[in-house]
Parts: C-alpha cells; sequence; structure tokens
C-alpha cells in the first residue's frame, strides 16, 4: 500500500455521470419493451379523442380540442415514465435487486445517486416528449416551430415528477402502496393541471389551486411552443420550470439519504 | 491521528432504533493481514462491516479507516475499498462485462481504461468464457466470484468480503481461497466474515469472535483455540452421559445431540471412551469447538 498509488476521487459530475449511464445501459437493453407503451399511450389518446370526443368538443380556449390536449400529451409521457421510474423502478433497485448498496460501495455517495437518477429521468422525460411531439406533429396539431424546446420543458417536469415518485419511494411502508401514489397524486395532477381542458374552467378557488400544482406551468409552456401563442404566463412559468424541479429535487435527495443510510 | 493500523475501532456502537446490534466492540486491522469476525446469526457482523465501509454511520466509539474518518471521508476510504455484501447486488439485466465497465464507472475509470484489468480480473475468477452472458446465465457461485472481482477493480487496498463462500460448493470454495490468499500475498488487507471454520483456519490470521454485538474472543485462530480449550476432545452420544464418570480435569460440553469432552491428555479420553466401541471418535480441538464453546450455549437459549 504505498499512499502515491492512491488514485483520486473521481469528481462530483463524474459520479453522477457514471450513475447516469448506469441507467442508460440498462435501460438501453430493454428499450423497446420499455419504451413502446409510452408512444403507444398518446397515440392511442389521440385516435381515441380525435375519433371520438374531439368532434362532440369542438373547441378550447380558442383552439381545436386535439390541439389543446397535443401538448399534454407529451407532458403526460414525461411525469408517466418518471413518476413510475422513481417510485417502483427505485423501490425495486432499493428493496429487491439492491443496485443502491452496490453503488454506495463505491466513492459514489447517496448525492450523486440520486442526482444521476433525476438527470436519467429527465432524459427520458426528454427523450418521450420529443417522440410524441414527432408523432403527433403527422397529426397536424404542432402549430409553431416553437414545439422544438417542448422536449426541454419534458426534461423539467420528469425531474419534477422524478422527485415526488422518489418521496414515494421513501415513504411507501410495501409495493401494493404506490397505487395511492399513482391515483392519488399523480392522475389528480394530471386531471387538474390544465390536460384535458383549460383551468379556468374550474370554479375559481380550485382553479387557484390547480396554478399552484407542479405541472400546470409545464403544460402552459408547452401549449405555448405547439400553438405558438405565447401568453403573459410566460414570465412565471419559465423560472417555475427551471427552478422547482431541482427544489423538489434536492429535497427528494435529502430524503432518500434518511431512507437508505441506517 | 497518525496510526500504523489499516482500521482501528474503540467502544464502536451501533443501535437500530432500541436494538443494539454493536456494543462496545475494540479491534485493529494491520497492514496486510487477513481479519475475521465469526459469530452466530445476528451477533452483529455485517452490521460492523457496514460501518467499517461507511455504509452505515456508527452509533458512538471511534472509527478510523486508512486513519480516516468514515463520518467526514466516507468517499476518500471508499475509492480504496474493494467490498463484497452478504447479498449479491449486481445489475442482472446487463452483462458480465458491462457490470464490470459500470461499477468501475462509480470510481472514475473509463470503459477504454478498464477494459484490460476486465480481461484480468474475468481470467482471474475464471469467467472469462462469461464475459458476455446475462448475470442471470450464472450460477450462484459465479455471481459470487463476479461479485469479488468486481470489488478488485479499483485495485483495493483494503478488501472486505462478508460471508464470500456461503452457499458454494467445496471447488468454488476453495478456488475463491486461493485467489485470495494470492491477493494476500500481493499485500491486500482482507477482512471476512464467515460461519466455515475451515475457511477462518484457512485464510485468517486473526479471528474476532462476536456475539449480541459484543465481542467474545480475539487472537490467532490456533491461539484461540489453545487458551480456551484443552488440546484433545472426545464427542459422544448425549444419552451416554448417565453411564460414564468424568473426573474434574475433563471440561464438559453439550451441543444438539452430542457431549463433547475436553482433556490433555488423549489416554484419559480412551479410557472412558472404553465402553462405547464404535459410538465415539477422538481428535484434536479445533476452531468448531471453540466457536460452539463460546457462542453454542447462547445460540440455544435464545432460539
Ligand atoms: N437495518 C436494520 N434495522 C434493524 N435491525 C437490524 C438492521 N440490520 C441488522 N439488524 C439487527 O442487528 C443484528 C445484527 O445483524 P447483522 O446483520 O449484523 O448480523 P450478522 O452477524 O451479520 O448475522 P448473519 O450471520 O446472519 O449474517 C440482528 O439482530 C439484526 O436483526
Ligand atoms: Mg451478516
Amino acid at each position: 500500500m504505498s499512499p502515491n498509488k492512491i488514485r483520486q476521487l473521481p469528481t462530483f459530475a463524474r459520479m453522477v455521470s457514471a450513475i447516469w449511464y448506469r441507467h442508460y445501459r440498462v435501460y438501453q437493453n430493454n428499450f423497446w419493451t420499455n419504451s413502446f407503451p409510452t408512444v403507444l399511450e398518446p397515440l392511442i389518446f389521440i385516435l381515441a379523442v380525435g375519433w371520438g370526443l374531439a368532434s362532440a368538443v369542438g373547441t378550447m380556449d380558442g383552439m381545436d380540442y386535439l390541439t389543446f390536449i397535443a401538448p399534454a400529451q407529451a407532458m403526460m409521457a414525461a411525469v408517466y415514465t418518471s413518476a413510475f421510474e422513481e417510485s417502483y423502478g427505485t423501490y425495486f433497485r432499493m428493496m429487491v435487486d439492491h443496485n443502491y448498496d452496490a453503488m454506495i460501495s463505491t466513492p459514489v455517495g447517496v448525492n450523486e445517486v440520486f442526482w444521476g437518477e433525476l438527470l436519467y429521468t429527465g432524459t427520458k422525460g426528454w427523450f418521450f416528449s420529443l417522440v410524441v411531439i414527432v408523432v403527433l406533429s403527422f397529426f397536424g396539431v404542432i402549430h409553431s416551430a416553437w414545439a422544438v424546446l417542448v422536449p426541454f420543458v419534458g426534461f423539467f417536469t420528469a425531474v419534477a415528477f422524478g422527485s415526488l415518485g422518489l418521496f414515494a419511494a421513501r415513504l411507501v411502508k410495501n409495493i401494493n402502496q404506490f397505487n395511492f401514489f399513482i391515483t392519488g397524486v399523480i392522475s389528480p395532477l394530471i386531471l387538474f393541471s390544465g390536460t384535458l381542458f383549460p383551468v379556468d374552467k374550474l370554479p375559481p378557488v380550485v382553479s387557484i389551486v390547480a396554478k399552484m400544482l407542479p405541472l400546470y406551468y409545464f403544460i402552459d409552456v408547452s401549449r405555448m411552443l405547439t400553438t405558438g401563442r405565447f401568453t403573459s404566463d410566460l414570465y412565471i412559468a419559465v423560472p417555475y420550470l427551471l427552478v422547482v424541479p431541482f427544489i423538489l429535487g434536492a429535497f427528494a435527495v435529502n430524503s432518500m439519504n434518511k431512507k437508505l443510510i441506517q | 491521528m497518525p496510526t500504523d493500523s489499516l482500521i482501528e475501532a474503540r467502544q464502536l456502537v451501533k443501535n437500530y432504533d432500541d436494538f443494539r446490534a454493536v456494543d462496545g466492540v475494540d479491534f485493529h486491522v494491520r497492514p496486510g493481514e487477513c481479519f475475521g469476525f465469526l459469530g452466530p446469526n445476528g451477533a452483529g457482523k455485517s452490521t460492523l462491516m457496514k460501518m467499517i465501509y461507511c455504509f452505515s454511520p456508527r452509533g458512538g466509539g471511534e472509527l478510523s479507516i486508512f486513519g480516516l474518518d468514515p463520518d467526514k471521508k466516507a468517499s476518500e476510504i471508499k475509492n480504496r475499498l474493494g467490498v463484497v455484501a452478504q447479498t449479491d447486488n449486481l445489475d442482472e439485466d446487463i452483462t458480465v462485462t458491462q457490470n464490470l465497465q459500470i461499477y468501475s464507472g462509480y470510481f472514475g475509470f473509463s470503459r477504454k481504461q478498464i477494459q484490460p484489468k476486465i480481461d484480468e480480473l474475468l481470467a482471474f475468477m475464471s469467467l472469462e468464457s462469461k464475459a458476455h452472458a446475462g448475470i442471470r446465465q450464472l450460477s450462484g457461485g459465479m455471481k459470487r466470484r463476479l461479485v469479488i472481482a468486481r470489488a478488485l477493480l479499483n485495485d483495493p487496498d483494503l478488501l472486505i468480503l462478508d460471508e464470500p463462500t456461503t452457499g458454494l460448493d467445496p471447488q468454488v470454495r476453495h478456488l475463491i481461497w486461493a485467489k485470495l490468499r494470492e491477493l494476500k500475498t500481493q499485500g491486500v488487507t482482507i477482512l471476512l466474515t464467515t460461519h466455515y471454520m475451515e475457511e477462518a483456519q484457512e485464510l485468517c490470521d486473526r479471528l474476532l469472535v462476536l456475539d449480541k454485538g459484543k465481542v467474545l474472543s480475539l487472537g490467532r485462530p490456533e491461539e484461540l483455540v489453545k487458551n480456551n480449550l484443552h488440546p484433545y476432545v472426545l464427542e459422544l452420544p448425549v444419552a451416554k452421559k448417565s453411564e460414564i464418570q468424568i473426573p474434574p480435569s475433563i471440561q464438559l460440553e453439550t451441543h444438539g445431540d452430542k457431549l463433547f469432552l475436553f482433556s490433555d491428555t488423549p489416554s484419559e479420553l480412551e479410557k472412558i471412551a472404553l465402553p462405547f466401541q464404535g459410538q465415539f471418535r477422538i481428535r484434536t480441538t479445533g476452531l468448531e469447538d471453540l466457536f460452539l464453546k463460546l457462542t453454542g450455549r447462547d445460540l440455544h437459549e435464545s432460539e
């Protein structure tokens, strides 16, 4: 054991990217099984709504109904992939496969593990919202070139909802309790955040609350980008989406510290 | 804190809520030695190891590894450790080589840089033919060897192995022992837990016997046996107890359905055994006897 042989510690960024790469690699091996449903779901949704609901609804918030819900589809893909990945996925990695035990027996610590994981989840959110936007563009519901920025909103959405998933993974006592998280937290967040109808249609009190929900501004901005119809909301929405996911992330990572380190 | 010990523990404590899993443990590990933890299930061996590999924070006492405090310098310490946890924790969905590549990334190695090391370790653990196999295609013994190979990617100064050979066939066990001895000659310090007395005997320079979080005994294997037991033992079925006269010079122990009589001379034992032709065995005492003596009674009472 000669001291001169001691290797330098990898930097925070290097460790975070090693974790990111781990998830990427593992995910790659199951790429199609994992990606297919995420892409298929919005497609089915658009077809069903397109054939059924859209003609009955007519216009919504001054645009045709498919145009209204299209950006929300991209965000929903980001929400689902990240919320599942970081709740069920984290739970399995933690309790069943013991992957985190392996990671943190290296210089990597809990912070690096979960920041790496959230960034990976963000990447998935980016990718899936990109795929959804590309698919939907064939349906003529994307009206502005600004839509190329939607996947970046998808990234931040996924970081935020991945963080919520981590809170769930920290809190559940067993796997069944994730049902509460999905049906009790994620589904209402999706329904009340302007996905299928404008939040303004809700009673005033509810609508104020809805605008404070994490998903509202992500969908709001996405809709501005796919339609090219920007509103003054932009000045709140942009700082919100740049900051809030990372605040949630910081709390989530901190809470995983408490869960994992015993 | 300058020290010539690689690991130094003083009055080390670990609590899980109200339960004290490690209760005032003292020991130190010298560079280059193989140090073993022995103890029954639940003794606190894994808990002790987790504190050393900076997985669990300690609940009290002092601990230093490489002269560093695990509460403050966990990454620095872990950078120089190889860890084989009690439960295998490979990435099941990717190949053997990918597992090693990814794990080396956590130490900051690039894939290109580490590839020669991966080839070397796969050969070292006789896993070359499995380089591109999925983890689910490996047997338990192969997985264990892979976890050990993975722990060697960073050329650790201290290798920590929590029951490395539990559940493996004798062939694989001997292979792993040979590899660990080879590492020792290269100057790697080894910390090991095992339930196999033969393994402790084969590999360990010093042993710490632990039960209920407390140290029962610490020393070289031969010394421990010599200091605690007479050199010869007679084994008899426990039913014979009423039929024999036991001189005061003899130490008596009962474990399971067997009676163990310890003495300084084999002739004394032969005399007692004479009426029981074919039902007894006289042999020299070993670690197993020591282990049973130190921990056996407690185990039976608590279970
Ligand atoms: N995370 C935990 N929370 C609560 N109690 C724990 C936890 N981990 C271990 N224990 C308890 O601490 C005690 C020591 O456990 P430990 O795993 O260290 O034993 P061990 O000596 O490694 O046993 P074995 O030989 O079975 O592996 C046991 O009574 C166990 O139930
Ligand atoms: Mg154990």
